[in-house]
């Protein structure tokens, strides 16, 4: 009784999973079918490894240059942010001084205030600075990643508290402390941050929808949404589309999902 | 660096610095330095806009033409504007709709993927996936899987004898398919959080009620639930939260139009309608302002039952 339990359970399972993954294999087998296999009844499950379709539609539009501003804008967010992480976080660990609740409950407040509400007036700052439609509008306003430095603090707190006055008796400095010792013992913690603001990058949408407007600046998914308004019943087209903007993710994913993982099961832990 | 090197360095310094004044001076200065470029960004883009966003609403500003202060006009077009009233009843039948079936989903999903066992782990890893890619990317399969003739979805339907759905193309039916989307997009998260505060619990207080003779079913209602409320208060939460911030779901599955019908125009799609398709930033402002509102609200509402209901250890 116990092994039939075992068997259908991992059975129920692994049908959830691949079912989990069926509206991008959908897309997958769309894209690479023979245009007679798209509309049929019942719907194609196996690709035609067709990939006329593909090269079509990556020739049809700007694909490399939306990847190439996506990760331009992904590389200059992470650099900004992983600097201003380190530095933020390293204070509020390793500096005492006056104030440091407010600074806390300043940072706190951030996550009360929902992003939405920040479109517009930081639109119309961008306006002031005649920023509209640049990629660097795209990137500095997340040059703080309140993530980051939740993630890096609470990190920080488990290192023992020894080093820091070995170093200090050493006549270690605290920016020296920084650099030799915080940023070695933090490489994969900021590893994890930079991923995130990577994917998030690469998945962000109403921000660049509303900041850009030319196909110069604008990144791999404001692109496919553009296409999918203008040529909603291009599907093929689309699909294939869709696998440009979706399979350097799952890349992505398979290739890090351990530090992945860990930064989605630990990020329950700032707003908790 | 020597030993005693280290020790004469180490009283230089506290002989030089005999009063905590000046040590403690310099280093409140250097945490000003290391803190001044996240508050520059957070002052930027997050507080000054925070407030600005709120002025703007009481304002008739234009980019690039006039701005003149325009009272309570904007509030009170927003609330004698049909429109807006839907949008905002839409979010809500969307949170309620998503908060329920996210939490009885990710409990069962975790319930059924705990176990170290490889199997179980990369089925994990498949339902966390699609919390890593785009939406519209994946708005794309998945309008395909609604289509109402080549759908793999009415496939099924037909197969087992009911009758095919409009899907997107019904206003009765375009809300639940946006919510099961979303639900594929975001519930690795919810189970992987609830996984890894399973994964925390005593392992005593399990084996006890497995010793007594407490089946799984048992212990999953009677103690790992009760024990791991908190997460599912914080699920509860952020499920909330997200959902009246709905946008990318529904923009990329109505094709940016919030129809059919407007049965799929939530708030926060109306207000970029509005200041980004027709140019009513004020207009807009004020209504993201009662959108910012009523989600203060409701967590605060959210918090207020689930600490009721919360087991804290």
């Amino acid at each position: 009784m116990r092994t039939i339990g075992h068997v259908l359970r991992a059975a129920l399972a692994l049908a959830l999973g691949l079912a989990f993954l069926l509206p991008i294999y959908i897309s997958f087998v769309t894209s690479l079918d023979r245009p007679q296999d798209v509309f049929v009844y019942p719907p194609h499950l196996v690709p035609d490894w067709n990939f006329s379709v593909w090269v079509q539609t990556w020739r049809g539009n700007t694909w490399m240059l939306a990847i190439l501003n996506t990760v331009v804008i992904a590389l200059a967010t992470i650099a900004i942010a992983l600097t201003t992480t380190v530095l933020c976080a390293y204070a509020l660990v390793y500096i005492p001084f006056r104030g440091k609740a407010v600074v806390w409950t300043a940072l706190l407040a951030v996550l009360m205030i929902p992003e939405q509400a920040l479109l517009i007036p930081n639109f119309v700052t961008m306006a002031k600075l005649h920023l509209v439609d640049t990629r660097i509008a795209q990137i500095i306003p997340y040059g703080a990643s309140i993530f980051g430095v939740f993630l890096l603090r609470q990190h920080l707190l488990t290192l023992p508290r020894e080093y820091h006055d070995a170093a200090k008796i050493d006549g270690c400095g605290h920016l020296a402390f920084l650099w030799r010792i915080v940023l070695p013992l933090s490489r994969p913690i900021l590893f994890t941050v930079a991923l995130y603001i990577f994917i998030g990058c690469w998945n962000s949408l109403i921000w660049p929808l509303m900041v850009t407007s030319s196909p110069r600046v604008q990144p791999i998914e404001v692109l496919l949404s553009t296409f999918l308004t203008q040529d909603s019943s291009n599907w093929q087209g689309l699909s294939a589309a869709a696998m440009f903007a979706t399979l350097p993710m799952i890349a992505l994913f398979v290739l890090f999902r351990k530090p992945i993982l860990r930064g989605l099961s630990k990020s329950s832990g700032i707003n908790g | 660096m020597s030993v005693t090197d280290a020790f004469l360095r180490w009283t230089a310094q506290t002989v030089a610095e005999p009063s905590p004044g000046p040590s403690r001076l310099r280093e409140g200065l250097l945490a000003a330095c290391l803190l001044a470029p996240v508050f520059l960004f957070l002052v930027a883009f997050v507080y000054a806009p925070a407030v600005l966003a709120f002025a703007l609403a009481f304002l008739n500003f234009h980019p690039g033409g006039t701005t003149a202060y325009a009272g309570l006009s904007n509030f009170h077009a927003a609330l004698s504007d049909p429109l807006f009233w839907r949008s905002m009843a839409n979010t809500g039948l969307y949170a309620l709709m998503m908060v329920p079936s996210t939490l009885v989903l990710s409990v069962a999903l975790a319930a059924l993927l705990q176990s170290n066992r490889r199997l179980f782990r990369f089925t994990q890893s498949l339902v966390v996936l699609p919390y890593v890619t785009p939406a519209v990317g994946t708005a794309i399969g998945w309008l395909w899987m609604y289509n109402p003739n080549f759908g793999i979805l009415n496939a099924l339907l037909r197969d087992v004898g009911l009758r095919p759905i409009g899907w997107l193309n019904s206003p009765h039916w375009a809300m639940p398919a946006v919510v099961l989307y979303s639900l594929w997009h975001g519930i690795g998260f919810d189970v992987l959080i609830l996984l890894s505060a399973m994964s925390q619990l005593p392992e005593g207080v399990l084996e006890s009620a497995r010793v007594d003779g407490a089946g799984p079913w048992t212990r999953l209602f009677r103690i790992t639930l009760p024990l791991i409320s908190p997460t599912l208060f914080f699920i509860a939460v952020m499920t909330t939260i997200g959902s009246l911030q709905a946008f990318a779901q529904v923009y990329a599955l109505s094709l940016s139009s919030g129809g059919p019908e407007n049965a799929t125009l939530t708030a926060l799609l109306y207000i970029y309608q509005q200041a980004f398709t027709n140019g009513q930033f004020s207009y807009a402002a004020a209504m993201a302002a009662m959108l910012v509102v009523c989600i203060f609200a409701v967590t605060a509402l959210t918090r207020w039952i689930g600490h009721r209901l919360t087991f804290y250890q």
